[in-house]
């Protein structure tokens, strides 16, 4: 049923750019009488790093499993570096690279034998890549005997070891601590230097603007929104906020605040302005300031980042009385 | 060599060097059936019995034993290796690195077969100065019977994997389906001493077939022909099954 569903999808399909290495449309699955991804539209594109973004249970690893050909779509077209990834499986994994949610190698494997186990004729160097991501002194361990940093580090190696031409990371550092998620950030940024293609699924917000150039958020299987992080951020983070002390006393400064551009709220209290608004408003309240000659020892700016933006589209589609976004591209 | 032959025997290579690494493997295929055979052998003497069909009992059970290391191999140590595999997300992970999808049931497969090979070869070294190896009074059909019996329960171990949810189930399933295979087919109490009901069940047991045709050739007192074609289709529909079941 899915097989014929792709096919009629493909005739249909009228916006498959050409340098399009995922394609889908219309892609649903189920599990027994749950709907985890429902009508789903995504595009990756040569070169981008594309986070996927939710919850969990938001449907993001059903989307990639099917992207990968590990899961069989209920309905809806796939198309993956120009292959069905369920009928041309064989063709297409070996083009992947993929680091899996919850996946594990066997316990007693050792390192360097796991590099031999997964290099094909076209690997890249096994030892250069355990060097650079610090497991050429662990060559010899066994995988049970690595740390969890140490696990994700070699799954990441082996994502990278084929030269794939997408590269599929799964909550990639989940279970890392700070240093080693540094580490691994900075591998998935020399990636993108590289020019590879990475499609990176994390709930991890900070992730997810540190390193994608596009961001999808999904919920209950559906897109809520895409775009960049500034442009997730501009159209939800809602307003930024500039605090300052200035003490009592008759002054102009609130009512001359509330005629800047971008803003829309001043509130005094204690001694202290909070000036609400659009983002813009953190540049005029300074030139303001600079302009009387006093700028405030406790100025404090609260810029939204896109976790707020991303909580706010969250909370937003959640109540149905809010229609969800659809996708900007 | 095509990618795909190459990384199946990369998978092959990889999963016959763990084997060996592994506790079960070692203590239930290798160590359990020559202790048994050892301890059993010695019970009921050497001297030629009715009821082991006037043969000598301890070289009965040299014969019979080899197929208690099939069903080790079988019944415990194959389902428990492939369930833990899927319940931490080994096999999800050869899938998506690519390995064709009959790689891992045709590593499993000859991972099955090279163990029991080894193990039998070293139940009969250790029976060798103890019991004497009783000699082949019908080879072709000893061999087939082991080939046939090796396949089919390879196949069973790779399908009960397959279809239990994790390694502790498969353990206890394991277990449960091989203590009265060992006992009633292969290493316990010869038939013609058992009761009624417990001959029948025996009867039953996939194991006991496999035993007749091994034992009953080898030792000279029957050529089991029907219990062979049963094996036979055993193999057949387990290994089609174990096949489409363990494909990545």
């Amino acid at each position: 049923m899915c097989r014929r569903a792709a096919r009629r999808t493909i005739v249909g399909m009228t916006n498959h750019r050409s340098d399009a290495v995922v394609t889908v449309r219309g892609l649903r699955k189920s599990y027994g009488s749950r709907v985890v991804v429902d009508h789903l539209d995504l595009d990756v594109h040569a070169g981008e790093i594309v986070g996927l973004i939710g919850a969990n249970g938001a449907g993001k690893t059903t989307t990639v499993e099917c992207i990968q050909g590990l899961r069989r779509p209920d309905a809806g077209m796939l198309r993956v570096l120009d292959l069905d990834p369920v009928r041309d499986a064989d063709r297409l994994r070996p083009l992947l690279g993929s680091q899996l949610q919850d996946s594990a190698l066997p316990d007693r494997l050792r390192v360097g034998e796991a590099i031999e186990l997964f290099a094909t004729a076209r690997a890249r160097n096994g030892d250069e890549l355990l060097a650079r991501f610090g497991l050429a002194e662990r060559r010899r361990s066994a995988f049970a005997a690595l740390s969890g940093g140490e696990r994700q580090r070699l799954f990441l190696v082996l994502a990278l070891l084929n030269r794939p031409r997408l590269v599929i990371l799964d909550e990639l550092t989940q279970g890392l601590d700070p240093s080693a998620r540094r580490d691994v950030w900075a591998a998935v940024a020399q990636l993108r230097d590289e020019g590879t293609t990475v499609l990176l699924v994390t709930h991890e917000l900070d992730e997810a603007e540190a390193l994608c150039g596009r961001v999808i958020a999904m919920r209950a299987g559906r897109v809520l929104d895409q775009g960049t992080p500034a442009e997730l951020m501009a159209r939800h983070a809602g307003r930024a906020t500039v605090r300052f002390g200035w003490g009592a006393g008759p002054d102009d400064l609130a009512s001359t605040l509330r005629r800047l551009p971008g803003v829309a709220d001043v509130t005094e209290a204690g001694g202290r302005i909070a000036v609400h608004g659009e983002r813009q408003v953190i540049a005029h309240v300074g030139a303001e300031l600079v302009r009387r000659g006093r700028v405030p020892a406790d100025l404090d700016v609260d810029v939204p980042d896109l976790e707020a933006a991303l909580l706010h589209l969250l909370d937003t589609a959640t109540n149905p009385a809010v229609p969800v976004l659809t996708g900007a591209r | 060599m095509s990618s795909s032959t190459s990384a199946a025997l990369r998978l092959v290579r990889a999963e016959f060097r763990l084997a060996p690494r592994d506790p079960m493997t070692l203590t239930f295929v290798l160590v359990f059936p020559i202790v048994c055979m050892l301890i059993i052998g010695g019970a009921f003497g050497t001297t030629p019995d009715r009821a082991f069909n006037n043969t000598n009992p301890s070289q009965w059970y040299v014969a019979s034993y080899f197929t208690v290391v099939i069903a080790a191999t079988g019944l415990v140590m194959l389902p428990v290796h492939l369930a833990s595999y899927r319940e931490r997300g080994v096999l999800r992970r050869f899938a998506a690195a690519g390995f064709p999808r009959w790689s891992f049931a045709l590593a499993e497969l000859a991972v099955g077969l090279v163990t029991i090979a080894l193990a039998g070869v070293l139940l009969l070294v250790v029976a060798a100065p103890v019991y004497g190896v009783p000699p082949v009074h019908a080879l072709g059909r000893v061999l087939a019977g082991l080939v046939l019996g090796s396949i089919a329960f390879v196949s069973l171990g790779v399908l009960l994997g397959t279809l239990l949810p994790s390694a502790r189930s498969a353990q206890a399933v394991g277990l449960l389906l091989f203590v009265p295979s060992f006992l009633l087919g292969a290493g316990g109490p010869p038939p013609k001493v058992m009761g009624s009901v417990v001959k029948h069940v025996g009867d039953v047991l996939p194991l006991t077939w496999v035993t007749r045709t091994i034992r009953e050739p080898w030792l000279g007192i029957g050529t089991p022909t029907a219990s062979l074609l049963l094996v036979a289709a055993l193999a057949v529909v387990a290994t089609a099954l174990a096949a489409r079941r363990s494909a990545l």
